[in-house]
């Protein structure tokens, strides 16, 4: 039987699933398909509720899962097929190339700076986070190499001035590259570390069991809800987040996309499309946290900041949660029981005009605020049902990774060997993704080995 | 300083983090001419993978064998460029962290030339602590393949279980005659419209725990003694209920606990123990499952009673546990009306159907204003809840043949006990504190300690479970190597001077100093836990701590205040929760002035009178002391024992004619950023510190 497991997804799950496994001894291979492991815990700010720094507490694990002798870190790579065969998997990985040489690359910073375009950050586009076609994706990136936008070398980003992509022959024909200002800016550094020619590459690997740790994504507004994508002024809480967090395209100024000025009346309108086409229909069981953290670090900022919150049922069920919501509202956030029916802008100042009936008073109120963040929940990751088909398992009716029997075995899927953990089986918070990743790396450990311990005197 | 000394000296730029505000390359120029630096050098990010590498790489090309580091902070960064000096062969305790962004950038952000002064005395002040830095080493302990599971509810069996199937040995010890805890008075479990006998599930995992060869059951037993340590623990069983009964002794190597939670009753509201017709949600329970419930006419539920208040937080699970109780009695036809009154519906995730299924078979539900709890009254022998309805925003009256209150709950009656036995702390409702509340949700802050299950926190089955087989991986890993290791900061005593007095035996709060015949005292590495106290309070000063010498401590303070010591602030900040708050105030860029020169204890239990005496000597425009808010401490009391000592300090210093009003303590929380920056403007302000530095252009 192999001494490995699979870890599909490094995020803060992926990462605690892994290093248990190979503390213990095992082998682990940690897969994620995006340049950097992290996951979404990485681009926060800080945690609820400690306000303990989210990256601080999150990269010393990652430094550690990238040094452990057990564990083989693979970036940009998805499952493409799994086989159940005795004892454990034959898994067949894809890693897509990121045109950069992992081993050579110091993330020293001279492509980026030659690099003539930049486009909008994934993540902070709508607060001005922009990013070059060669960038890494966070300072504290695990691996710390650059990665190359792939619309670069195929030629889409032409129009915006991209330096490559035009030629007859196709990147992956030649070995060198006379053109690309990235390729001339690393041979000046001394290290040719790009390789725009690189194409993708497969491997095998045997295992004793998988865990999925895909995580989850923050909900997309639908088109239009409450102005969300006509003003300016109206952001997500995943993208107020960014603006918050020192490390973010502000620095940490909470401005307003509009005008860049310092925003001094801030709302929050919580389950934000809930239950409307688009929006998710369930509770999202962090957002309510969130925004209590989102108030208080505004506060922290500038204590003259006024701060709204627009609530359904508030929900603060966690150890410390209570008191971290009672800490938002002494700090003078106001919480109010509503949800809004209209928000429309003023087009001479860019506020947002909230109008809602107050649920307890009774009574209609309308609010102006200059920036208005909407708490919009988490969604299952959009990767879910490739991953679910190539591993022969289900989903739920939103698309999370369905546990086989939740009470009685949890955390098991329909595969014996396949184990879930984190965001990957629903909204979940950082804590409870720890103890689902816990468990599941001891779920994977066992696997295969269970027949010979039940037949055990 | 150690003759042989080669310091190098790393001064990270942290992006423009602490070069936009830091002169860097002069803090490096600095660096260079500071007695027993060998290399000095600036780093764009020194946490990144590549400038470790040129770190490892200038270690080895200098022959370095002291490095300090000017960063960030230890409390995050410090294991990172611990690994990296281990990996460049060199030991890691040659290591020392300097702060200059928490401590320096974020906070004094306008003032360049002051902030590059004081980085360039943290730096002197690392510098001369490394030249005393000696090798440590971690203590590795054997670990058999031995758990004890303090226990037997889901959690517990759980965590037995998955123990028991890697092929290690369990021991499950549970208080009541039979396992399954609270699973033994629940009536069902419901988890996405599915609903299951509590008693089955229990009679399943409770089947499965009697007949695995590899666990040991004990039920009907509590523990009577537990001492020791990972890998060499000796639990004493006895009897439940019979202080006198007969003793049981195991061996363990690592524990879990699981010993779940109680309902905390509701005396003497709406009520409850005077009139029978007032259950708790859990005494309902037991009447389903016994299918015992007196039909009655009108049922009313009440949320959130004693909870979401000053004393406490919401309770969890109420909502749930309420609203399948409440489906369950229209379901049973036990009530022909059945209304919940609550404040916050706190169903998560897609609990929500369940509401909804408990509105198709009849359940009212009905919100009261915080502030405004529901009333019962008695009309001619009928009960009677007065509410006011917020949607409706009138009041109502609400007959009530059934009152169902959902309180809070707490932690076992054991937990003082056990609190007490393992070291570890618990909430004002016994609830155990884990070691770190995200990235540490199932661990004790001892190796080989794991929690799980209600112990923690209320929580539903399906989560308990999973913190089960969480706890057994937690402690499966040194059971599974064979050992572990313990960190290398720990107490040495020195014989030579030592008076016998046994205090530092008594004032140990880990039990790790021994004493023998005649009082002489030594140390159990393996049980120490660094803090200190022991060594502060020697009244021969016989006891050291690895890399908190009192050499090394003085050395770091008279470099702090050879120049210009009478506008500086001499600090000594605690690991845990002072650095914390230090931390926080950089990170939420509080500006506050920079006379502040800190040291770094473990506890600040650590610092001794004759430092803070010196620090006067030298002529310190102020001291301070700061250490964890009280009551939690990571050392259990040293921030009282601290305390205490601070008072005789100022007796003392008033006695030698100082000024005792220049040492300051502040107890400050790891989140408490504004605190320490408020208390580094009072103590400027109040102690007239307030010129020059950095007007001057220092």
């Amino acid at each position: 039987m192999s001494d490995a497991i699979l870890v599909v997804g490094a995020g803060v799950a992926g990462i605690n699933c892994a290093l248990n496994a190979a503390r213990y001894g095992l082998k682990v291979f940690l897969v994620d398909d995006t340049p950097s492991i992290g996951g979404m815990m990485a681009r926060l700010d800080k945690t609820f509720p400690t306000n303990d720094c989210s990256i601080c507490i999150e990269a010393p694990q990652m430094y550690e899962v990238d040094n452990h002798p057990n564990i083989e870190v693979l970036t940009n790579t998805s499952v493409k097929k799994v086989k159940a065969v005795a004892g454990g998997f034959d898994v067949k990985l894809a890693t897509q190339p990121r045109y950069v040489d992992e081993e050579a690359c110091t993330a020293c910073g001279a492509c980026v700076a030659a690099c003539p375009v930049s486009v909008p950050d994934e993540l902070d586009g709508k607060v001005g986070g922009t990013r070059k076609l060669i960038s890494i994706p966070f300072p504290q990136a695990v691996p710390n190499v650059m990665a190359i936008d792939p619309a670069c070398r195929s030629g889409q980003m032409r129009a915006q001035g991209a330096c490559v992509g035009g030629c007859a022959v196709d990147c992956s024909q030649c070995r060198e590259c006379p053109i690309a200002l990235c390729v001339q800016a690393c041979r000046k550094e001394g290290k040719d570390a790009i390789r725009l020619w690189q194409g993708p590459a497969s491997r095998g690997v045997a295992v004793r069991g998988i865990v999925v740790a895909t995580g989850i994504r923050d909900a997309r507004p639908p088109a239009g809800l409450y102005g969300y994508g006509v003003h300016q002024n109206v952001v997500t809480y995943t993208q107020f987040e960014r603006l918050m967090n020192a490390g973010g395209p502000t620095a940490g100024r909470i401005v307003r996309p509009s005008d860049d000025a310092h925003a001094h009346r801030i709302a929050w309108i919580q389950c934000a499309g809930r239950g409307l086409a688009g929006g998710v229909p369930y509770c999202s069981k962090v957002c309510c946290m969130v925004a209590a953290k989102q108030a208080i670090i505004t506060k922290e900022h500038d204590a003259a900041v006024q701060t709204i919150v627009f609530h359904n049922e508030l929900k603060a069920y966690g150890k410390g949660f209570w008191d971290f919501q009672q800490k938002a509202r002494q700090l003078g956030t106001r919480y109010v029981r509503a949800r809004p029916y209209d928000v429309v802008e003023n087009p001479a100042t860019r506020n947002l005009i909230i109008r809602c009936e107050d649920i307890d008073s009774g009574r209609l109120l309308v609010e102006e605020v200059e920036l208005l963040v909407l708490s919009t929940g988490l969604q299952p990751s959009d990767r879910n049902e490739k991953l679910a088909r190539v591993l022969g398992i289900d989903l739920d009716e939103h698309g999370f990774f369905k546990e086989k029997d939740p009470l009685l075995a949890p955390l098991e899927t329909k595969v014996p060997g396949i184990f879930l953990c984190g965001g990957a089986t629903g909204p979940i918070d950082i804590s409870e993704s720890v103890v689902q990743a816990t468990a599941a790396a001891l779920k994977a450990i066992l696997s295969g080995r269970a027949g010979r311990v039940e037949s055990a005197p | 300083m150690s003759p042989d000394a080669r310091i190098g000296v790393f001064v990270c730029d942290c992006g423009s983090n602490i070069a936009s505000v830091v002169d860097v390359p002069a803090v490096v120029e600095y660096a260079r001419g500071l007695p027993g630096v060998a290399f000095a050098d600036e780093g764009r990010w020194s946490c990144s993978v590549d400038y470790l590498a040129r770190l490892k790489e200038a270690i080895r090309a200098h022959a370095l064998n002291r490095v300090v580091i000017a960063s960030c902070t230890p409390r995050t960064h410090e294991p990172l460029f611990k690994a990296s000096v281990r990996e460049a062969g060199l030991n890691p305790y040659l290591l020392e962290f300097v702060s200059i962004r928490e401590q320096v950038s974020w906070v004094h952000r306008d003032l360049p030339a002051a902030a590059t002064q004081k980085a360039r005395d943290l730096v002197k002040m690392g510098v001369a602590k490394a030249a005393l830095l000696e090798e440590g080493a971690e203590i590795r302990l054997a670990v058999q393949q031995d758990c004890l599971v303090i226990g037997g509810g889901a959690a517990g069996m759980t965590a037995a279980l998955h123990v028991a199937d890697q092929g290690f040995h369990a021991l499950l010890v549970e208080r009541e005659p039979r396992l399954g805890g609270l699973l033994n008075r629940v009536a069902a479990v419901a988890h996405d419209g599915r609903s299951l006998p509590a008693g089955e599930i229990a009679a399943q995992l409770a089947e499965r725990v009697t007949s695995h060869p590899r666990i040991t059951l004990r039920t009907g037993a509590v523990i009577d003694a537990l001492a020791g340590y990972i890998g060499n623990y000796q639990v004493t069983l006895r009897p439940a209920g019979d202080p006198e009964g007969a003793r049981e002794t195991f061996a363990a190597s690592t524990i879990i606990v699981a010993t779940g939670m109680q309902e905390l009753l509701p005396a003497g509201r709406y009520g409850y123990g005077a009139d029978a017709r007032v259950l708790t949600q859990l005494e309902l329970e037991e009447r389903l499952r016994n299918g015992a419930v007196p039909r009655s006419g009108d049922a009313v539920m009440i949320l959130c009673v004693d909870s979401k208040n000053e004393q406490r937080g919401c309770c969890a699970i109420g909502c749930q546990v309420a609203v399948k109780n409440a489906r369950a009695l229209r379901e049973q036809g036990a009530a022909e009306r059945v209304h919940v009154l609550y404040r916050d519906l706190s169903m998560l995730k897609g609990e929500h159907s369940e509401v909804e299924a408990a509105k198709q078979a009849g359940v009212r539900f009905l919100r009261f204003p915080d502030e405004r709890y529901p009333a019962l009254e008695e009309r001619a022998g009928r009960l009677v809840v007065r509410v006011h309805d917020l949607l409706l925003g009138r009041e109502l009256l609400l007959p009530a043949d059934l009152l169902v209150l959902t309180p809070p709950f707490r932690g076992d009656e054991t937990v003082q006990e056990i609190k007490g036995l393992l070291k570890v702390s618990a909430s004002a409702d016994g609830f155990f504190q884990e070691a770190h509340v995200k990235l540490g949700p199932l661990d004790f802050p001892s190796d080989g300690t794991s929690l799980c299950g209600c112990a923690r926190g209320p929580k539903t089955l399906k989560e308990s479970c999973e913190e089960g087989i969480g706890a057994a991986m937690r402690v499966s890993i040194p059971m599974q190597r064979g050992f572990v290791e313990a960190a290398g900061i720990v107490a040495g005593i020195d014989l030579s001077e030592c008076e016998h007095c046994g205090q530092c035996a008594r004032k140990c709060p880990y039990g790790a100093i021994r004493l023998d015949e005649d009082k002489t005292p030594s140390v159990l590495q393996a049980l120490c836990k660094g803090c200190g106290l022991c060594a502060a309070d020697c009244p021969t000063s016989s006891i050291n701590i690895v890399h908190y010498t009192d050499a090394q401590l003085l050395a770091q303070v008279e470099a702090a205040l050879e120049e210009d010591a009478a506008h500086k602030i001499l600090g000594f900040v605690c690991h845990w929760c002072a650095l914390g708050g230090v931390d926080m105030a950089g990170v939420s860029r509080l500006q506050y002035p920079p006379h502040a020169r800190l040291i770094r204890v473990m506890c600040s239990a650590r610092v001794p009178i004759k430092l803070i005496e010196r620090a006067y000597e030298l002529g310190a425009g102020g001291v301070l002391v700061a250490g964890c808010e009280f009551p939690p401490c990571h050392y259990i009391t040293g921030n009282y024992a601290c305390e205490k000592r601070m008072q005789r300090a100022k007796k003392q210093l008033a006695k030698k004619g100082y000024d005792p009003e220049k040492l300051w303590n502040i107890w400050c929380s790891a989140a408490d950023g504004p605190k320490f920056a408020r208390a580094m403007h009072d103590m400027v302000e109040r102690l007239g510190l307030a010129r020059e530095v950095g007007a001057d252009g220092r």
